[in-house]
């Protein structure tokens, strides 16, 4: 699936945002998977991914650590979200260290990521470019809305409830931050950004501000 | 699928707020789920949405309700790709399976994102599109869409299924750098004959530095050049591909 591939937004601010997988192949490496999921945790946690989880369970943000650990089965897919490149940089020096002979992803803007592999000392094998949005692009939300929706790629946050946030921000019935978690909620995998996605209630709210 | 109670519902609206494809609707002062829209994503289940616990689930009706379901449902798990929702591999295990090799170009074609929904009569006619320019179809057992196909070679659907709408479904495949622009092409005069939209995704081997030769002919045909990536940093261990 191609569900972290195409956000959109502001480059800028995609740059502030990263998305981390590991995938299990079918018939592979898709048995036992717990000790290496694990690990990524622990690589994750350590250098501090702002939002994690497993689809099969939900979000950290909504459920505990333990509590994701705990279900982890080999139908699991562990994901999460870093807001800088050093995090990727650690991220991905730590995973190779462990050889855990698992594919790891990482989807974000290729001016930032490319460089983190470098640095990281690991070689891109293959990449899946976004060649954009193509068809009644008419009949899309706004592109503060889609800036926000498309962190869940699967669409699990409904663009009216978007704008709902947006309009209790406004009228500072909650922070951004706050607005960020509600909606962050709504995306299982754990790869929605809520930092970045603060940042852009903030920007939104604030330009709508007399 | 997802079903209001009538007895329950007070009409507030509230659920309207959480639907992905507004396929909620307003009459008679009580909410109700239209059937034809609702996409079986199961958000305003699993979220518990109504503040009355007006919407509650009813069996899924036959293949095609449950192809939706799954297919709509990031939570379920597809039983022949074993992938999450709509998901096929891609590039995700590339460096583990070596399905896209040197010299192929891959197309993830994910039909009715962001967040349109799709009708699988749209899906058939891209899918019929590509297919006619040349493009190599993913089978079922790499993509769930392709269990629907009665031929890989056309990407004709069941003739059932094509009125079921969905959250959004891929098309996949690939074919030779040489074919890339023929098919190209046929996504450009398609678009314009669906009533929905699709992100597209080029799939490919790449050096150290992130690049493709197949980037060159997507930008001589002045499809913007892509600043953003899925990549796949090369760790895990290949059995197909030395």
């Amino acid at each position: 699936m191609t569900h972290s591939l195409h956000r959109s937004g502001d480059i800028e601010s995609q740059k502030k945002d990263f998305v981390w997988f590991m995938y299990q192949t079918k018939g592979v490496n898709d048995k036992d998977i717990k000790p290496k999921a694990l690990e990524f945790i622990a690589a994750a946690e350590a250098v501090g991914s702002e939002n994690w989880g497993d689809v099969k369970t939900g979000p950290k943000i909504f459920y505990s650590v333990e509590e994701i650990k705990d279900r982890i089965t080999d139908k699991s897919r562990l994901r999460g979200v870093f807001t800088r490149k050093e995090q990727v940089v650690e991220f991905l020096k730590r995973i190779k260290e462990k050889k855990t002979g698992m594919s790891v992803v990482i989807t974000g803007v290729l001016s930032e990521v490319i460089p983190a592999c470098k640095e990281a000392g690991v070689t891109p094998h293959s990449v899946n470019y976004s060649l954009g949005v193509w068809g009644k692009k008419d009949r899309l939300p706004d592109q503060t809305t889609l800036s926000i929706t498309t962190m869940c790629g699967h669409h699990m946050i409904p663009p009216k409830f978007v704008k709902y946030i947006l309009r209790r921000v406004e009228k500072n019935k909650m922070t951004p931050e706050q607005g960020a978690l509600e909606l962050a909620k709504y995306c299982y995998c754990g790869i929605f950004n809520p930092v970045r996605c603060a940042g852009i209630i903030r920007e939104t709210v604030g330009e709508k501000s007399p | 699928m997802p079903a209001i109670d009538p007895e329950k519902c007070t009409g507030c609206r509230t659920c309207q707020r959480f639907c992905t494809v507004e396929a909620i609707v307003y009459e008679d002062k009580k909410c109700r789920i239209d059937p034809d829209l609702c996409t079986e994503c199961y958000v305003c289940l699993r979220m518990k949405v109504c503040p009355e616990g007006a919407i509650h689930a009813q069996d899924l009706e036959g293949f095609y309700k449950e192809f939706q379901h799954v297919l709509s449902d990031p939570v379920e798990t597809h039983g022949v790709t074993g992938v999450t929702g709509r998901g096929t591999e891609e590039v995700k295990t590339n460096d583990v399976t070596g399905r896209y090799r040197k010299g192929d170009v891959g197309l993830s074609i994910d039909m009715g994102r962001p967040g349109m929904g799709v009708y699988l009569r749209d899906a058939q006619k891209v899918a019929m599109a590509v297919a006619r320019a040349g493009f190599e179809l993913a089978p079922a057992q790499d993509t769930p869409l392709a269990a629907l196909m009665t031929d890989l070679k056309t990407g004709k659907l069941v003739e059932d299924c094509l009125d079921y709408r969905l959250l959004s479904v891929i098309i996949e495949g690939k074919c030779k750098e040489d074919k890339l622009k023929d098919v190209l092409k046929a996504l450009q005069a398609v678009e314009h004959e669906i009533d929905t939209v699709f992100s597209l995704g080029l799939i490919s081997r790449v050096d150290a530095d992130g690049r493709c030769s197949a980037l060159d002919i997507v930008e001589a045909m002045g499809i913007p050049r892509p600043y953003r990536g899925k990549v796949n940093v090369g760790l895990g261990y290949p059995i197909a591909e030395k």
